[in-house]
């Protein structure tokens, strides 16, 4: 089976060798059914950026008079939507993606199941096409979060294929800090510490989207779990370092392709003098390469140039660590990667919840041709990233459920975040919550 | 208690390297140019002599295997593939630092430097561009009495090879070379011409070959350079620098320096400037030629390579590094001149050594410094070098062979050096006698045998003086040859050589010329 990354200078690539995700998924009885349709190198929130079309949403609002095949055209989200549509409509148990900037919650939201981004270095990336290195996950989409944990545990362990794998001892170090975290799950919400970021609910947050989330906010407030407000000031800034950091490394990564060794080669014309590389590879890759990778490859090129370096990509991973230090300071449980082993500070959250999304799944545009460009029922695509990159960011553990209907009558997705190396407490937290009613 | 006041041995090299550094300084007047002050810094790629690549376990290949036979998808940049530190460069990569008495950064990092080229797949190649692996280190050059500063020294990924094929009007590529590790060390502007450079890499490469973390072949690519090239007049400050790429002969970066020195003051004296740009040699004409201007150089984009971890390097482990550090040739060169060598057998000894193998991951291969240590144990150093520059060495030149020939063991030599030294094997005094006749033996028949016991199945073991056919040999040379008899009687003992050599005819060879020698001698009182 070809691994296109539904793009056209895969179009026909076969991979000599199985990623160890899959590897692993199949010795433990897995029966790989198909790939799925994806953004185009993973670059996309809606799914639209694909050489195969877009994916279109398989929800149908219970309100709708229509029959299923004349829904409403709506996107899945992206750039996982063919693995969250997948799932949706039933037709695997479910399909792992890939979660960059929130490739995998963003979609899981649109379409209304559970989506889990484990923390970085969790999961394997062995045979995973890059995207950006330094916040690819490989994570799991399903219809329950016991579906998504089934998957997750056997996904979950060390690989030394990938050098950015958590040794064991780091899991360890993890694991032995989240025991001293105070909270049980089989105590049930008793006991747990939920905050809610203030900078997670901007203006481009659509009214009905908040419904929901605030009814689940009661749910588990009236159920024993603490609600604290917290603040991460440096959230406003991290979609700009997010697109600077993503597309810098995108663009490092997609210098690959150039159809000499393998996918996709465009001869250039007659008379082209072949002697400068460039002119050999200039046809190839504007032909292989949709709009939105060719805009990120211009995107991350010049933000890696030697007069843009320290004010972009210097910045960004300044602001990288804002983040990430924002993080750390309000969760009770220590981030093990940075800080000397302490104890659990009694102040801090266990986890964090926020809406997945700032609205419900937006309309697809009707024809193929209009996908290509700016639509005004298409927001601005990068906004819709603004609540999922910080956690991507950071590394850390966030989880996608549906958390009920907005008034549109298409799902909602809260998501759960949690320190890195917490990936089992949001799976048990996102469980504990999908039992809420409404949800 | 009063301890002993020392000088540690570094502090002494430090003082005087700063006393060689401060002579450097002065300007020095070259014939060639006298008016002129040339500065020469020189970046040296060494390919690493690892098993396996530097971030793939495909092996290593060399010049001899079919192009694309050693290539994993990680190599060919495959997608989904990601890169693993081989610790075995990191070692070599030590050592080397260790050698050129560089200080080990405890944390080093992997940049990806991108350009686009057919024979870098990945389309960018990872090195050490914003943290080396090791700073601030130095080579002493021997015979010119310089001690040149060493910048640093970082990994890097080697690339593939293209070739163009212009009648066909395509490019072939063969990626056995892409990924291997190279060493990149990069001097500073300490050298002051062709000579100075010619050394400083002839040094280093035999430092690097001592060691065993490059096999530093520059016909066969896996040692290159870069060179950086000014002049100024005498006082001025140092003038504007172009490098001169790729070059692969200690010979030709000489010849092409001396063509850049030349070209940078013809345009000087002329009224016009150097402009700073990167050239490329020609070595049919002699000269270089401009490759691209300052303005056309390409913007590598550096950018940290998010998939690998920054290396960090302890105290313990550059001890232990230290400790398994095979002996540097300077360290060489002063023991066996210890032991009584003179100066011209411990170059001989060292030069051959240098041919000696480099084998895979800092594996000391076994050179002629080696066979003679292990000869030398428990006999004279002198008599055994003697053997080996002289005699082995000697035939080994005749048959057209080197000494990595050689199939003779040190317990063999060294039983023949005994048998000789202990008079119980004729020769060693006259030409052509039993001990050189064995050695040949045994280079012309492979075995294991030893020379004393190929000596008694030959009948060359000595014929002790009390045995009376010795006694009759030499009854019978006198007769044979009464007016030297006579000559030798009237106390003409030079004579005695004629009668000695027809003593040692009779015996073919077998008798101690010296007991033959004192027998005539009472004989003809």
């Amino acid at each position: 089976m070809p691994t296109t990354c539904s793009s056209a200078i895969l179009r026909n690539f076969v991979s000599p060798f199985d990623a160890t995700v899959v590897q692993l998924l199949q010795a433990a009885g897995a029966q790989v059914v198909g790939k799925s349709n994806c953004d185009e190198f993973g670059m996309g929130s809606l799914n639209t950026y694909s050489i195969y079309g877009p994916v279109v949403n398989p929800y149908q609002a219970p309100t709708s008079p229509e029959s299923w095949a004349v829904r409403e055209r709506r996107s899945a989200g992206g750039s996982s939507g063919g693995s969250a549509a997948a799932v949706a409509a039933g037709m695997c148990d479910i399909a792992l993606a890939t979660d960059t900037g929130g490739s995998i919650r963003l979609p899981a939201s649109y379409c209304g199941v559970v989506g889990l981004k484990p923390s970085y270095g969790i999961v394997s990336r062995w045979g995973v096409v890059s995207y950006a290195d330094s916040l690819d996950c490989v994570g799991v989409l399903a219809r329950t979060a016991q579906d998504v944990k089934k998957a997750f545990d056997v996904l979950n362990v060390y690989d030394d294929k990938d050098p950015t794998a958590s040794r064991p001892d780091v899991r360890r170090r993890a694991s032995e800090a989240v025991q001293k975290s105070h909270w049980n799950a089989e105590d049930g919400l008793t006991g747990l510490r939920i905050g809610v970021p203030q900078e997670y609910f901007p203006a481009e947050l659509l009214q009905s989207t908040l419904t929901p989330v605030r009814r689940m906010l009661e749910n588990l407030a009236s159920r024993g779990a603490a609600i604290i407000p917290v603040s991460l000031p440096s959230t406003r800034f991290a979609l700009s370092a997010y697109y600077v950091i993503s597309s810098a490394e995108a663009s490092s990564n997609m210098a690959r392709y150039d159809g000499i060794q393998f996918g996709s080669y465009v001869e250039p014309p007659a008379g082209t003098n072949k002697a400068k590389t460039s002119n050999v590879y200039a046809y190839t890759r504007a032909a292989g390469f949709g709009p939105e990778v060719q805009r990120r490859i211009l995107l991350g090129t010049y933000a890696l140039t030697a007069d843009a370096f320290d004010n972009y990509f210097l910045q960004a991973q300044r602001v990288r660590k804002l983040v990430r230090a924002d993080f750390n300071r309000v969760f009770s449980v220590p981030n093990v990667l940075f800080s000397t082993p302490s104890l659990p500070s009694d102040a801090g959250v266990h986890v964090l919840l926020h809406p997945s999304t700032i609205r419900t799944a937006p309309r697809l545009p009707l024809t193929a041709n209009q996908t290509r460009c700016n639509n005004e029922d298409t927001l601005d695509a990068y906004v819709q990233d603004v609540l999922t990159v910080p956690a991507s960011l950071a590394g850390l553990p966030a989880m996608s459920i549906p958390a009920g209907l907005g008034e549109d009558g298409w799902p909602v997705g809260v998501s759960i975040v949690g320190q890195w190396g917490c990936d089992d407490m949001v799976l048990e937290v996102g469980s504990l919550c999908a039992q809420l009613p409404g949800c | 208690m009063l301890a002993r006041v020392r000088t540690p041995r570094r502090f002494k090299q430090i003082t005087r390297y700063t006393r060689l550094l401060h002579a450097f300084c002065v300007p020095q007047n070259d014939s060639r140019w006298p008016e002129w002050n040339v500065v020469i810094g020189i970046e040296v790629h060494a390919q690493i002599k690892s098993r396996s690549k530097l971030f793939s376990d495909t092996w290593t290949s060399d010049y001899t295997l079919p192009p694309n036979t050693r290539v994993s998808p990680y190599d060919a940049a495959f997608p989904g593939t990601l890169p693993l530190l081989n610790p075995r460069c990191v070692e070599l990569g030590v050592r080397t630092a260790l050698a050129l008495n560089a200080k080990i950064e405890p944390r080093s990092a992997f940049d990806r430097k991108h350009y686009f080229y057919a024979d870098l797949p990945a389309g960018y190649q990872i090195t050490q561009y914003y943290a080396p692996l090791a700073t601030s280190g130095g080579l002493r050059l021997e015979n010119r009495e310089k001690y040149v500063r060493i910048k640093q020294i970082q990994l890097e990924q080697d690339t593939g090879k293209s070739t163009f094929d212009s009648r066909e009007g395509i490019s072939a590529i063969d990626l056995n070379r892409a990924g291997t590790g190279l060493m990149e060390i990069v001097s500073e502007p300490d050298l002051r011409s062709p000579e100075d450079a010619g050394e400083y890499v002839r040094t280093l490469q035999a430092l690097v070959r001592s060691i065993g973390s490059s096999d530093g072949n520059m016909e066969q690519g896996s040692l290159r350079c870069d060179v950086n090239v000014s002049v100024n007049r005498h006082g001025a400050p140092h003038g504007t620098r172009c490098e001169i790429k790729n070059l692969n002969s200690v010979k030709f970066m000489m010849v092409a320096i001396t063509s850049e020195v030349r070209r940078q003051i013809d345009l000087l004296e002329s009224g016009r400037a150097v402009a700073q740009e990167t050239r490329g040699f020609n070595e049919d004409k002699a000269e270089t030629y401009s490759l691209r201007s300052k303005e056309d150089a390409p913007d590598y984009r550096y950018m940290p390579d998010p998939n690998l971890p920054p290396l960090l390097i302890d105290e313990a482990y550059v001890e232990k590094m230290r400790n398994e550090m095979p002996e540097l040739p300077d360290a060489t060169r002063a023991r066996l001149q210890a032991l009584g060598l003179s100066r011209r057998d411990t170059d001989v000894l060292m030069e051959v050594d240098s041919g000696r193998e480099v084998r895979f991951d800092g594996e000391v291969g076994r050179g002629a410094v080696a066979y003679f240590d292990q000869i030398s144990q428990g006999r004279d150093p002198k008599v055994v070098v003697n053997w080996i520059t002289h005699e082995l060495l000697g035939q080994l030149a005749f048959r057209r062979e080197t000494f990595s020939d050689n199939h003779i063991s040190a317990e063999q030599l060294g039983d023949l050096i005994d048998i000789v030294q202990q008079g119980r094997l004729t020769g060693y005094v006259t030409p052509g006698t039993s001990g050189k006749t064995l050695l040949r033996h045994m280079l012309d028949h492979c075995s294991e045998e030893m020379p004393s016991k190929l000596a008694e199945k030959f009948s060359l073991l000595a014929v002790s003086s009390d045995d009376s056919a010795l006694e009759r040999w030499c009854a019978e040379a006198i007769a044979a040859l009464p007016q030297e008899a006579d000559a030798v009687r009237r106390g003409n003992d030079k004579v005695i050589n004629k009668i000695v050599g027809r003593v040692m005819k009779s015996s073919r060879g077998t008798a101690n010329a010296q007991a033959v020698r004192a027998i005539l001698l009472k004989m003809l009182q």
